[in-house]
């Protein structure tokens, strides 16, 4: 026989129970609604005081390029907000502002990851803003990418060709020469193995699957394509399958090393000798710098080279490579774009980033890599024209890619496999979990998917 | 609880009381809609505001799915009313009843760990044997002053490769320690290492609480130190474990900062390592609200059912033990008798 107290007590306690967890998700999701309040003000400018716009963005150098902007456009004043990048926590961070309603004006988002934004509703459509003229001036490789439906979406930053980063004097002492195809760069790894068993020859990033999307891309598989309103997903062809057996031999033999990507184990194995190389982008080149250069020891050891293909002609993809989208509230529009015109095609924008020591972007519009080339200090590459193994690599990028319009859950999904390597998973199996995980994901929102 | 002194036998004093009613009834009455009307408000309103709205909203947005048409580009997005279907998503996910596979296997070999831990330190520190227990007590409490984040990120450093001192001496001597392939014992190890001062406390502050007399009793019938732990002490704060217990094994249904933190650095920790980590990552990585709130909402009923279960498996044990004080009479008793 329990007392009415007995009854209320344990009701309340259920009820408690009950309140810390489900409040776990709403708090969290109140948590990002700090944002900015000037954003939702009136359309200024017409008034005469400043138009002012939020961005927010992780991309090196850009705190630089915003005071630029703001020194040299009295009309539009910026405040910039950095945030992690994209896969350590930005994207959730920029989807969940938007979801509440206080998202920046302008904000940075990855080619891959630009569609899934459009899909969720989460950017605007600036075709409007977006003249021939402009578009004509960028890489139509990146304009492709930005381009999706038939209409414009985002400006892009840079294009982003792969590239191979390797010490020279380590590929020396272990008597390697720089490898061009895929096979070379296998013994390659060998070699440096048997010079010192503590080296390694690159990292294959568990974490974060676009490197080996990239890899990917390079062998000419195309994993997204649409026909007519529905999409095809091929993530399990013929060159996919080629490039997932490869790196699963590699990590088999214990020839690469497994590390997240950018942590601090990684930094700590380039910084010992014991990782020789980075498969790396143009973006790259800056991170490493930045990352390594601290100590001069470091400086003048590195050098750059293409990526290896599988039939040594120059071949690449693009890993990476970032844009700016205006989010969907946004009431200006305008303001934004002239502001992503700028950063992405004047030379006072480029040169703004790269002066800034720690960005080595890839200009999409081809005319300002010579600002960049200029703006770029290479001692740490040893005086090495970086820009001209660039400029061969962005020619080589292979043509007709397109992103789906979910790579939040294909890539989840695929680093989640890939965290479990070597313990049941390997390389092709987590591509193929990956490809059901995003056909449900399609199915889940509604999209057609044919095949 | 000073009413319980007057009613040693049933309904005689509900009868003894009736008599001088007249008097205090009105005040009574007037009671329930004046001061506890006032005072209750307050907390009515943020449990509302803070709580039962919450619940609500995440029930509501649990019986919805985002639908798009075409390729998904610029078209409408609409709102789709799927009933149990997220529930059903989620409850069909096999990332999601890992969650609960990796949560109960953390909970068998947390709990107890870290109970027996702090439960023999704290026997310790009220032992006569003790020395210096203000500096130990301080000390085994310290690792619960750094936040969580901090000691998670303090660990991760602790066990990394190529940076931690401590690997790296065990790597020299040619023992190959690999923490990251072994998340679980690593995440238990963090949770004990913050939790068992805390939880020491409060057992050798239930213990303080002992009469002195008892313990004296134990001695003079003959008990030896351990004897008096094992069949006086820890009977006696029996109500402190279980309480603890509760609390923890809630607690590691919430799971989430120290995963989260080693997840950056362990890809075996994958984003939906515990059911909280995966209703953050369907919310935050694929924007999937209705399987996220599907998700708490089913996690929150475990949590409930299982404090359900442990208070009416421990509170039915009091009972049975301590029969003869069933208190709280008084009100309804009165009540009832009018």
């Amino acid at each position: 026989m329990s007392s009415p107290a007995l009854h209320r007590r344990r009701a309340l306690r259920l009820a408690a129970a009950a309140t810390a967890t489900v409040l776990g998700v709403t708090l969290l999701a109140a948590c990002g609604s700090d944002g900015d309040k000037s954003a939702s003000g009136s359309d200024a400018g017409s008034d005469g005081k400043p138009v002012a716009l939020t961005f927010w963005g992780w991309a090196k150098g850009t705190k630089d390029v915003v005071q630029a902007f703001n020194a040299s456009h009295p009309n539009i004043q910026i405040t910039f907000e950095e945030i992690p990048s994209g896969n350590a926590g930005g994207y959730a961070k920029i989807s969940n502002a938007v979801k509440a309603g206080n998202a920046p004006d302008v904000f940075n988002v990855e080619y891959p990851q630009l569609p899934d934004f459009v899909s969720q509703g989460a950017v605007q459509d600036i075709s409007k803003l977006v003249s021939a003229d402009l578009k004509g001036k960028y890489l139509p490789q990146s304009m492709e990418l930005t381009t999706l439906g038939g209409s414009t979406w985002a400006l892009p930053l840079d294009a982003s060709p792969q590239a191979l980063y390797y010490r020279k004097d380590l590929f020396e002492k272990a008597g390697v020469a720089v490898p061009k195809t895929w096979d070379e760069f296998k013994d390659a790894a060998a070699k440096l193995k048997a010079a010192d068993a503590n080296t390694r020859i690159a990292t294959f990033f568990p974490d974060d699957p676009s490197t080996f999307e990239a890899m990917a891309w390079q062998a000419g598989a195309k994993w997204f394509g649409t026909s007519g309103d529905s999409w095809k997903v091929d993530m399990g062809g013929a060159e996919t399958k080629k490039v997932a057996d490869y790196w699963q031999g590699m990590i088999a033999d214990d020839l690469i090393r497994v590390q997240p990507s950018f942590s601090q184990q990684w930094t700590a194995s380039l910084q010992k000798g014991e990782t020789a190389a980075y498969l790396g982008a143009a973006w790259g080149g800056g991170v490493l710098k930045s990352t390594l250069g601290t100590d001069p020891a470091a400086n003048g050891k590195w050098a750059v080279a293409p990526m290896p293909s599988w039939d040594g002609q120059p071949a690449s993809g693009m890993l990476g490579g970032t844009t700016f989208a205006v989010s969907k509230d946004s009431k200006k529009a305008k303001a934004a774009v002239e502001f992503a015109t700028w950063a992405t095609t004047t030379p006072e924008g480029i040169q703004a980033r790269i002066a800034s020591g720690a960005s080595s972007a890839y200009p999409a519009d081809p005319e300002l890599i010579p600002v960049a080339k200029a703006a770029f200090k290479t001692d740490f590459y040893g005086g090495q024209d970086i820009y001209a193994i660039y400029q061969d690599a962005a020619k080589s990028i292979k043509p007709n890619w397109s992103w789906g319009p979910s790579m939040g859950a294909t890539n989840t999904s695929m680093k989640d496999a890939f965290g479990k390597l070597g313990q049941g998973a390997t390389v092709p199996s987590a591509v193929d979990t990956a490809q059901q995980a995003t056909l449900a994901e399609l199915k889940n929102r509604g999209l057609k998917v044919a095949g | 609880m000073s009413g319980a002194t007057s009613v040693p036998g049933g309904g005689t004093p509900a009868a003894a009381r009736g008599g001088p009613a007249g008097t205090p009834a009105p005040r009574r009455r007037r009671a329930p809609f004046g001061a506890p009307v006032v005072l209750l408000a307050p907390f009515l309103l943020l449990f509302t505001a803070c709580t039962l709205i919450p619940i609500g909203y995440a029930v509501y947005l649990s019986l919805f799915s985002e639908r798009r048409s075409g390729l998904g580009f610029g078209g409408a997005t609409t709102q789709v009313f799927t009933g149990l279907g997220n529930y059903a998503r989620a409850l069909g996910d096999a990332a999601f009843r890992d969650g609960f596979w990796n949560t109960a296997q953390y909970c068998l070999l947390y709990i107890p760990l870290m109970l027996g831990l702090s439960l023999a330190v704290a026997l310790l520190l009220d032992s006569a044997l003790a020395r210096a227990k203000r500096f130990f007590q301080l000390a085994l409490f310290l690792p619960h002053a750094v936040p969580g984040i901090i000691a998670a990120l303090v660990w991760t450093y602790l066990y990394t490769p190529g940076i931690s001192p401590v690997i790296d001496a065990l790597n020299s001597t040619g023992a190959q320690v690999d923490v990251f392939g072994h998340p679980l014992p690593a995440i238990v190890n963090i949770a004990v290492w913050e939790w068992t001062g805390y939880n020491m406390v409060i057992f050798y502050a239930a213990l303080q609480a002992i009469p002195r007399e008892v313990l004296e009793a134990a001695v003079v019938d003959g008990a030896g130190p351990l004897r008096t732990a094992f069949s006086v002490k820890i009977p006696l704060i029996r109500a402190s474990v279980v309480m603890v217990g509760l609390f923890t094994v809630i607690g590691s249904l919430q799971l989430f900062t120290e995963p989260v933190i080693l997840h950056d650095v362990a890809p075996g920790v994958v984003s939906t390592w515990t059911p909280n980590m995966y209703a953050y990552s369907a919310a935050f990585e694929r924007n999937d609200y209705g399987l996220a709130a599907a998700s708490s909402v089913i996690l929150a009923l475990v949590a409930a059912a299982l404090s359900f279960v442990v208070t009416r498996f421990t509170r039915g044990r009091d009972e049975k033990r301590a029969g003869k004080r069933t208190p709280k009479p008084t009100e309804h008793r009165t009540e009832t008798a009018r």
